[in-house]
């Protein structure tokens, strides 16, 4: 294979269309007349199975293609970490207190040198857009555990 | 005269105290986004999607608007400074612009980009003013088969000008159809793609999918790269272009303004395919075409006003079709369903101060961003100096509270998260993100309309070109798409003839 994140992104595509075509038929075509709930998903699945075999071969018979070049992977891998574990823990920690432990470790992650603009930076922006989005825009933000101490 | 009633009416609206604060909140913030390498401008309005929930919905749209085409103001800057384009409309900018900072003449540069955004702007709004009406009315002729060509002609011009190829542009657009039909379908009941998770039952919130697309991913693309920002050192006094710089680009601010407006106008046309466009014409025209990636003012002049014209008349058939033409445009779509406001042909006759108070925004818009952009050039500038990790942490947490306040489930966070991953790993792959999102939008009105023309003809698709406008429409959608395959088989067959 000539273009290997083509091929990935071909296969993972051409699944896709493949699940969706199954699917379509579980739920019953039906006809041009009579269309059914899988008529246009279908359609769709098909669509997307035609083209990601097309963007397959493609990869294959084209030649000079690039590998696609992941700069330095580490940060964005960190970042999606800690997004997860934000993710993770947002109900039960609340709003606050969660995007302030999450920008600590983003703007660590991020090379921000002083500890001391770092946890000023990251309290301001969780206070303040907390404010900003809950009370003056009526943002539900979530509370969690801090509700039971009546905040 | 309705015309001018019209407008009158419009600027009632628009200059309302509180119209008149959006409009400039939508200004600054579309100038800096614009000015900020890493955060475009479809990013900057799905993130602000939230702020404007509780907002009324001219005001909401004004600042949307205001956001858009303030962004292809403060583009200009970071082209002309840095060599980095603030967003993709004004990659062309670079070229000449950064070699007149280059030769001691940033100043004009970006004076000049300044004032062609600006009359570019106001021709652009008022030939809106002018076209908007009759399209609309014109509008009101179409069946479901003319609808569905509409539709699938805006999502071909779209994939026609992704970046990427054609073909992964045209599979996005399928993945975006298939996003399009998750949850309960409207005209049966059933439930599609759902997978028992009652969070999927309405389907993917078209906010949480473009705040992964385009927010979550940016970050992830920009934090690859080291954080390296090289100012280049200037003068930036004598902002105002010289005698001699106006002899040589009126003429580039005219075209690039007419140009501009009507690849707006075209359903998935835009700002940055009119800035490509209008620099070929004007190194075409002009009697020195070797200055052209030296520093030639033309080659500011004309982009520059091309794509803040085209900015501007994109708007057009989102207000007068509802169809959005590219990913800002979409994401302007989604505030107005928001809002419960359905963009098409009848906007025009239920909001006609929603309709007409964008316009005239669009007007004192274009006023205020001349007053920013030349005299705070110097404070844009310093804008660049914040490290990007800042703004990184910012857009996420804006994410985070954008997903959650869809429904006000932490699932929405995750599923942003996810799609944030997958646009990472598009761009990555070369496969290019507006197609899907415009074709999730645009999903479920090809469906009604596929199925609703199918009906009517007992199932005979050939309704579709015994429908003179459908069969039109149909023809440049097949036209766009397989031009460039010809081409490419044309070059080829050339290739090995030669050999």
């Amino acid at each position: 294979m000539k273009n290997r994140s083509d091929a990935v992104g071909s296969l993972f595509l051409f699944l896709l269309g493949l699940g969706a075509i199954i699917g379509a038929i579980r739920l019953k075509v039906g006809s041009p007349t009579e269309p059914q709930p899988g008529f246009f998903p279908f359609l769709g699945g098909l669509s997307l199975v035609i083209f990601s075999t097309v963007i397959f071969i493609k990869g294959w018979v084209e030649q000079g293609q690039e590998k696609v070049a992941f700069g330095e992977i580490g940060r964005p891998a960190l970042l999606l970490v800690v997004m997860i574990a934000l993710v993770a823990v947002l109900d039960s920690v609340g709003y606050v207190i969660g995007t302030f432990i999450a920008s600590v470790l983003i703007l660590r992650i991020l090379n921000a040198k002083s500890w001391r603009t770092l946890l000023l930076t990251s309290f301001c922006l969780s206070i303040g857009t907390y404010i900003l989005f809950d009370k003056l825009l009526g943002i539900d933000l979530p509370v969690g555990f801090l509700v039971r101490l009546g905040l | 005269m309705d015309f001018l009633v019209n407008l009158i009416q419009g600027f009632s609206v628009a200059l309302s105290p509180w119209n008149l604060v959006f409009a400039a909140v939508g200004a600054i913030i579309g100038t800096a986004i614009g000015v900020l390498p890493g955060l475009g401008p479809p990013a900057t309005v799905a993130l602000l999607l939230p702020v404007t929930y509780k907002m009324d919905p001219a005001s909401a749209i004004i600042m949307l608007a205001g956001i858009f085409y303030g962004a292809m103001y403060g583009g200009s800057t970071t082209s002309i400074l840095l060599n980095i384009p603030g967003e993709a409309a004004s990659v062309v900018t670079c070229l000449d612009g950064y070699k007149m900072a280059r030769n001691g003449r940033a100043g004009p540069a970006l004076g000049i980009s300044a004032i062609g955004s600006f009359i570019a702007g106001t021709v652009s709004v008022f030939g809106m003013s002018l076209v908007a009406p009759s399209l609309a009315s014109f509008a009101l002729k179409f069946g479901p088969p003319e609808y569905f060509s509409l539709v699938l002609l805006g999502l071909m011009m779209a994939v026609y000008l992704s970046e990427e190829s054609i073909i992964k542009g045209l599979a996005m657009a399928a993945f975006g159809l298939l996003l399009g039909t998750v949850g309960i379908d409207p005209v049966h009941g059933a439930t599609r793609f759902a997978f028992g998770i009652s969070r999927l039952l309405d389907g993917f919130d078209f906010v949480v999918v473009a705040m992964g697309l385009f927010g979550i991913s940016e970050v992830l693309i920009n934090l690859e790269a080291p954080e390296i920002r090289d100012i280049f050192k200037t003068s930036l006094k004598g902002l105002l272009p010289t005698r001699d710089d106006w002899r040589r680009c009126w003429a580039s601010v005219v075209r690039g303004s007419f140009l501009g407006f009507f690849i707006g106008v075209l359903p998935g046309g835009g700002a940055i395919i009119s800035s490509f466009i209008s620099y070929a014409v004007e190194k075409r025209v002009s009697k020195h075409p070797e200055q052209f990636g030296k520093g030639a003012i033309e080659g500011v002049a004309g982009p520059e006003s091309a794509n803040n014209a085209a900015s501007t008349s994109s708007f057009i058939p989102l207000l007068t079709l509802g169809i959005p033409g590219n990913a800002t445009i979409a994401m302007i779509f989604v505030a107005l369903m928001i809002h419960g406001i359905r963009p098409g042909p009848l906007l025009l006759q239920e909001y006609p101060n929603l309709f007409w108070g964008v316009i005239a925004s669009m007007y004192i818009g274009n006023i205020m961003l001349l007053a920013l952009n030349l005299p705070l050039i110097g404070m844009w500038v310093r804008l660049l100096k914040v490290p990007y990790h800042y703004l990184a942490v910012v857009v996420v947490i804006i994410c985070v509270i954008g997903a959650y306040s869809v429904k006000s489930a932490v699932f929405d966070v995750g599923t942003m998260v996810a799609f944030g991953v997958m646009g990472y790993l598009m761009r990555k792959g070369g496969f290019p993100p507006a197609p899907l999102i415009l074709a999730m939008i645009l999903g479920p009105i090809l469906e009604r309309s596929l199925q609703q023309s199918l009906i009517s003809s007992g199932g005979d698709p050939s309704i579709f070109i015994q429908k003179p406008i459908s069969a039109a429409l149909l023809c440049v959608a097949a036209f766009l798409i397989l031009t460039p395959i010809i081409k490419r088989l044309w070059r080829r067959k050339n290739v090995n003839e030669s050999a």
